[in-house]
């Protein structure tokens, strides 16, 4: 199988939008764990400035595949390119070096550093100055600790007055959870990715900062140029900010495509709520 | 985009917003009253006029004319806190709990030693510090990094115990491997003193200068790492090493600089220790050693440069008077309570009431135990001193003082226990016979064994900062979330 | 041959020690995820009370009531005594840090351990004490097979060894207690929401496992004759790596781990040198820990992310 070009989705029709010089493809995973199967041979591409969301019901697998694109798991079959390259097998950091960068559902900030730490401290990759130099503080870690120090407060006044001012000195445990939520982003934006993946980044806000988070996502694509995978469960956000969405199943790709079709199609609605009692009384 | 949510105007921040729980952390963090305002003072002035000021401060002492046995305490006291600064980069900033590190500590000796004395060959190879020191350091780094290697894939308890079998195979090999070269347990003597560029010291209060130089100099240096990307990365592979991978961390690489430099730190003190006691043995670096680094370590705060400074000298420095003489010791003990007393009871009339309750207490217990019978309050009081003479009629302390003084310290503790678990006035009940039990336990018993009471103390410290501010004095809390 | 097997023999014994130090080790660190540094000194106590015991009863070579029954009081009362301590000790120094950083616990039971060893040191003072075991337990006694000897001491110490873990083994897979104890191993917040009571479940286990440890010392005690306060920190570090090299959290696991570790250890000494032994045994076991960090009976966890 090749990495471009459409490809048949699980109800047999052509994709529209699958881009053909993918910044990531996932070509046949598979993963199990022990006996559970839970990635299937699953394809999956995301381009350029291209935002595709994966929705599907609690145990589908989805953050699975955040966890194999990032190096956590290694797939048990197939295949995982990012820019052009193998990165199967690859350890997490150099992934992340890359320039794949992602959040986590449950949140794991470095909670007892400041704000600003913990952007800065996502910069490791792109900076090279040994402990030494900065004992000595030598020219090459003071231009780097400057360009760090700049680069942080940047990416932190893309979200506004939220994590401005004082709050960049405090500890990341004394922010708040949408902020903890944003200070994810801005820490995965730290690594400078071109393709960032989000982990329920609307988990737990109220409707106006979902509102805003969506917006921040198309920003996040048009302005800083990133590929953008989402996992999400809220639909509003789904739908406000995906090009394409992937739906999953039990590790199993089930429909894919623009967000209508996708939310309407059969295979999606059962797999949401439920097949016939027979169904699932044989097994699963 | 939107913005923050109003707060009624001019009425503060609101209650839980990310403001007013910032302001409620720093209302937390800072100390009650006069201490307190210092330390917004020191808050302003940058780290190093501070560092400066302390040192200039500590190298004022030996001019003040310290006796051979406060120089000798001296030294101890930044021994340790150099060793607890090392160890403070691997566990209190990698988070890596490091069990063997006295080993590391001993290795800087040992090297030291075998390098300059008559050890090794005939005549012994005698190279000037200048060389030694750099080859035991380079030795103590790449010793670190393969101790550091089972950090890759073990975490947590399991590295614990690999570190601390580490620990225990140095005092194994030392004592039994290769006595010709190692001396076996009878350790080497006729170390060289530390010499350089014509330079070489032999008196007690230069190697007091030396270390407070190094200790100067390792905390400068490690204040500027802290800051930089090695010390964040540290930080973040401590707070969360799955994120810190994530975010382009290479964690293994960044636990085994950790432990590198912890190993030098360690080694570097190792060598003083060596050229000053001009003779090492392998009891130096037992586990009761690493215990009284973490002591210091953990008293004065993971995690924070001058809390590691401060629990070394502190621990050090009192646990040190004990063994000075009775009198000394006896300062230090009851001085301690009373500090303990005057920092924990407030308002000053519970204070007065808990203390005139306690004297009142010892004279009745003591008029009413010779009452019943003389045998019982035969023994007297084993400080030496005014102490003694004060407390001669209020102690109980019976003819054979050493089963009744075991008896009584195992009621203490039984005592100690519940008044941590008693509550309010209860609490405050239970204080005066606890302090009275304690006075005549030392009286009897630990007075006349300071070493062992040092290293119960130890023990204590730990158990008791652990349970009541496990950040320590100077550290910051900490949040952790469970895994 | 013959050699070998009385080597082997008395490896199996010590092996059956460590065991039982081990066992109540990994029990512990099943429901608490804790390594309770302090274990080992609870077997300390152990045999500092059978040492107390024998003394009480007119010391061993004039002994004022029956063998048997000065092993059984030995036995029991270093169980209780052991087994109380270690409840106190989780009362009062583990549970307020149940929720605490992983850290604290650990660091807190390095104190305990300390203060327990100094505070014997002050009480128990820094001699030997010695059981003179032979005085009231004839070292011909036991079986003899050819040239190879088994005292009865040995037998004791296998037998109860067995029979205790067998009681444990099935204490723990067959009756509701044990089932509790799994439940808070596996997770103790799910275990709580389901009705456990958590907290006496750690505490019966916590009883459980010291006590052991106090069998344990009184067992070494009449085997090995000597007593002091520091006898506790290096059968306990092996204990902890009994019980890693098993699988840690498992009983059959803790019993094999104990019982290679003595092996090792008796023919290393048998026959490469004995002033070696601690350094190869440290070597070996962790060469085992790195090799397999769950190991030989564990079962690798699977990260959570």
């Amino acid at each position: 199988m090749t990495a471009d070009g459409a490809r048949p989705d699980a109800g047999g029709q052509p994709v529209p939008g699958t881009p053909a010089h993918p910044v990531l493809s996932l070509d046949r995973v598979c993963l199990s764990f022990g006996g559970l199967r839970a990635l299937d041979e699953l394809d999956l591409q995301v381009g350029g400035r291209e935002v595709v969301s994966i929705i599907g019901p609690n145990g589908a697998g989805k953050s699975t595949v955040f966890n194999v694109i990032t190096g956590i798991y290694e797939p048990g079959g197939g295949d995982v390119r990012f820019a052009g390259r193998s990165i199967a097998g690859h350890l997490p950091h150099a992934i992340a070096r890359l320039g794949i960068a992602r959040t986590f559902q449950s949140l794991r900030l470095f909670l007892n550093m400041s704000v600003i730490e913990n952007v800065m401290a996502a910069t490791y990759g792109g900076t090279k100055a040994m402990p030494w130099e900065s004992i000595l503080r030598l020219p090459r870690a003071r231009r780097e600790e400057r360009a760090v120090r700049e680069q942080a407060e940047e990416i932190l006044s893309f979200f506004g007055q939220r994590l401005a001012g004082y709050r960049r000195d405090q500890p990341a445990y004394s922010l708040s959870y949408a902020n903890r939520r944003r200070l994810e982003i801005a820490r995965a934006l730290a690594t400078r990715p071109r393709l960032l993946l989000l982990d329920e980044p609307a988990a737990g806000m109220n409707p106006a900062e979902t509102h805003e988070i969506t917006e921040l996502i198309g920003r996040l694509r048009d302005e800083r140029d990133l590929a953008i995978l989402v996992i999400e469960h809220d639909m509003h956000v789904v739908a406000g900010c995906s090009d394409r969405v992937i739906a999953l199943d039990h590790g199993v790709k089930i429909a894919e495509g623009g967000f209508d079709d996708v939310a309407a199609h059969p295979a999606v609605v059962e797999a949401y709520l439920g097949r016939d009692p027979e169904a699932l009384a044989e097994g699963e | 985009m939107s913005v923050d949510p109003p707060s009624a105007a001019g009425a503060g921040p609101e209650v839980g917003a990310d403001e007013w729980v910032a302001r409620q952390a720093r209302r937390h963090e800072q100390l009650p009253g006069l201490l307190g305002q210092a330390q917004r003072l020191a808050g302003r002035v940058g780290w190093w006029p501070r560092l400066a000021a302390a040192a200039l401060a500590a190298a004022a002492l030996p001019a003040l004319g310290l006796g051979g046995f406060q120089l000798q305490v001296g030294i101890n006291a930044l021994l340790l806190a150099l060793l607890a600064l090392g160890l403070n980069v691997t566990v209190g900033w990698a988070g890596l709990l490091d069990l063997g590190y006295v080993a590391f500590f001993g290795f800087g000796a040992y090297g030291f030693a075998l390098l300059s004395s008559g050890q090794l060959g005939a005549a012994g190879i005698h190279l000037p510090a200048y060389l030694s020191l750099p080859i035991v350091m380079a030795g103590a780094a790449i010793l670190g990094l393969l101790v550091g290697l089972p950090s890759r894939r073990l975490i947590g308890d399991y590295l614990a115990i690999v570190t601390l079998f580490f620990g225990e195979a140095f005092l194994e090999f030392t004592t039994n491997v290769a006595p010709r070269t190692l001396g076996g347990p009878n350790g080497i003597v006729g170390i060289d003193p530390i010499q350089a560029f014509g330079v070489q010291l032999t008196s007690n209060a230069g190697y007091f200068y030396l270390l407070l130089i190094l200790l100067v100099a390792t905390m400068a240096a490690l204040r500027l790492l802290d800051n930089s990307r090695t010390g964040r990365a540290w930080r973040a592979v401590r707070e969360d090493p799955l994120a810190a991978a994530a975010m382009t961390i290479p964690v293994s690489r960044v636990k085994l600089m950790a432990f590198a430099f912890g190993a030098v730190i360690a080694a570097l003190a190792g060598t003083v220790f060596a050229a000053q006691q001009i003779s090492v043995f392998p009891p130096d670096f037992n586990t009761a050693y690493l215990i009284l680094i973490y002591a210091g370590l953990i008293l004065g705060g993971a995690g924070s440069i001058a809390g590691a400074v401060l629990g070394g000298l502190v621990v050090v420095i009192i646990l040190d008077g004990f063994l000075r003489s009775p009198t000394e010791a006896g300062y230090i003990f009851y001085g301690l309570i009373l500090v303990a007393l005057v920092v924990k009871l407030r308002p000053w009339r519970k204070l007065a009431a808990v203390a005139a309750a306690t004297i009142a207490l010892g004279f009745a217990a003591h008029a009413v135990a010779g009452a019943i019978s003389a045998r019982a309050v035969a023994g007297g009081p084993q400080s030496t001193g005014w102490i003694a003479t004060a407390v001669r009629d209020w102690v109980i302390v019976p003819a054979s003082p050493k089963t009744a003084g075991n008896i009584a310290f195992v009621v203490l503790v039984c005592l100690l226990i519940a008044l941590v678990q008693a509550r309010g006035r209860w609490r405050t009940a239970l204080l005066p016979p606890a302090i009275y039990l304690a006075a005549c336990v030392w009286e009897a018993r630990l007075v006349a064994e300071p070493s062992i009471t040092r290293q119960i103390l130890i023990g204590v410290v730990l158990i008791v900062m652990m349970n009541a501010r496990p950040q320590g004095l100077l550290g910051s809390r900490r949040v952790e979330v469970p895994a | 041959m013959d050699f070998f097997v009385q080597e082997l023999v008395n490896g199996i014994t010590t092996g059956a020690l460590y065991a039982l130090v081990a066992l109540g080790f990994s029990m512990v660190y099943g429901v608490l995820k804790l390594l309770n540094f302090a274990h080992g000194d609870l077997y300390m106590i152990g045999a500092f009370t059978g040492y107390f015991v024998i003394q009480w009863f007119g010391g061993p070579s004039a002994l004022t009531i029956p063998v048997p029954a000065l092993v059984l009081i030995m036995l029991v009362l270093a169980a209780g005594l052991a087994g109380g301590l270690g409840l106190a000790i989780e009362r009062f120094a583990y549970r307020p840090l149940r929720d605490a950083p992983r850290i604290a616990p650990l660091i807190t039971a390095i104190g305990i351990s300390f203060f327990l060893e100094n505070s014997a040191l002050l009480l128990f003072g820094g001699q030997t004490r010695v059981y003179n075991t032979p005085d009231f337990i004839s070292l011909s006694s036991g079986i003899s097979i050819g040239p190879v000897t088994i005292s009865s001491v040995q037998i004791m110490v296998l037998v109860l060894g067995a029979v205790l873990m067998a009681g444990l083994q099935m204490l723990v897979n067959r009756t509701s207690l044990g089932r509790r104890m799994r439940a808070v191993a596996a997770d103790r917040e799910a275990a709580e929401m389901l009705g456990i009571n958590v907290n006496a479940t750690i505490a019966v286990t916590f009883f459980i496992g010291s006590a052991l440890a106090g069998v344990a010392g009184v067992m070494a005690g009449l085997m090995f004759n000597q007593v002091t306060n520091l006898i506790g920190f290096l059968v306990g570090l092996k204990a902890f790596t009994a019980a890693v090299v098993g699988g840690i959290g498992s009983i059959p696991g803790a019993m094999l781990g104990g019982l290679l570790i003595g092996l090792a250890e008796s023919f290393i000494t048998g026959y490469i040198s004995s002033t070696y032994t601690n350094l190869i045994v440290f070597g070996i076991l962790i060469a085992v820990m790195l090799a397999r960090p769950s190991g030989l009976l564990g079962r690798a966890q699977l990260q959570k992310v």
